[in-house]
């Protein structure tokens, strides 16, 4: 009997090899899985977060992401091409 | 603080230097052998386990390109690898967990045909969870399956753990063509309320 799946499979999450290279293929596979955040979902469900423990979490990357976005601004604006000194702040 | 207790955590070596029979001093900080710092030490060093998500953590940038067809597409299923069409091709399940490695192939229906795993490969208890054992499984699944006529398969991996990357090498070590890699773990954001944490 056939399987019914969410999602169509041997698509979603497939990485097909090429030149026979296995280990590429499933470095390529894992990091996509852990980009999406699937991987650490999947840990992070193998035993109970406590309320506290999540709370502490979810500050936590709250405040990485304020920080990282802040930090990503900054970066921006000292790598403007178009500005009149091109390397502000040096003599 | 006395000069005394500030020296009682530091630790004084003589050493002779051979050439100049000079003594040197010297100074260490004494090791406090405190319960719980040994037991964070000991978890520090410990080594992580291997659960084959090697790549995961290489940074932004893909380095598939678009003429790779490293991805499947639409036309995909229909595309002909060794004279079978993919969605026709045998699958290989493959199941990892922490402390076993469980592999089956089946016909492209999900009709079972060979079945094997760390276990009756010989592993016993905590040798089943290794790297090792999982090459070797699939080095035996493999080549069973040759016997039946498979010769080229798709992968589908289900969870994480040592068997992970190695079971897939050792797929093809025996001689199996892989042609895809597919992964099937089980992800949910509002699972039913897992086990206790384990207390370290």
């Amino acid at each position: 009997m056939p399987v019914r799946h969410r999602h169509a499979m041997f698509i979603a999450r497939t990485v097909l090899v090429k030149n026979d290279n296995v280990d590429e293929a499933m470095r390529m596979l894992n990091r996509i899985m852990g980009r999406e955040g699937l991987l650490d979902q999947f840990r992070r469900t193998r035993y109970y977060e406590k309320p506290y423990q999540v709370r502490r979490r979810v500050n936590f990357e709250k405040a990485t992401s304020v920080y990282n976005e802040d930090m990503g601004r900054k970066i921006q604006l000292v790598m403007r091409k178009n500005r009149l000194d091109p390397y502000p702040g040096c003599f | 603080m006395s000069v005394a207790s500030v020296l009682g955590a530091f630790r004084t070596l003589r050493l002779v230097d051979p050439c100049t029979k000079l003594v040197q001093v010297q100074i260490q900080p004494r090791r406090w052998r405190l319960k719980e710092n040994d037991r964070r030490y000991l978890i520090s060093t410990t080594p992580k386990v291997d659960l084959g998500t090697q790549g995961e953590m290489i940074g932004q940038i893909d380095t598939a390109r678009r003429g790779d067809e490293m991805y499947p597409d639409a036309d995909t299923p229909k595309q002909i690898f060794n004279g079978i069409a993919f969605s026709e091709l045998p699958i290989c399940h493959i199941k990892t967990s922490k402390n076993n490695t469980i592999i089956s192939v089946t016909d492209y229906k999900n009709q079972p045909m060979v079945y094997h795993s760390c276990g009756l490969e010989g592993f016993k208890n905590a040798r089943k969870g290794t790297n090792v054992a999982a090459q070797a499984a699939a080095i035996s699944t493999a080549k069973k399956a040759i016997t039946k006529g498979i010769h080229s398969v798709r992968v589908k991996i289900d969870g994480l753990g040592p068997g992970r990357m190695s079971s897939v090498k050792g797929l093809q070590m025996a001689g199996l063509k892989i042609i895809s890699v597919t992964d099937s773990t089980h992800v949910s954001w509002c699972p039913p309320r897992p086990r206790k944490a384990r207390r370290l």
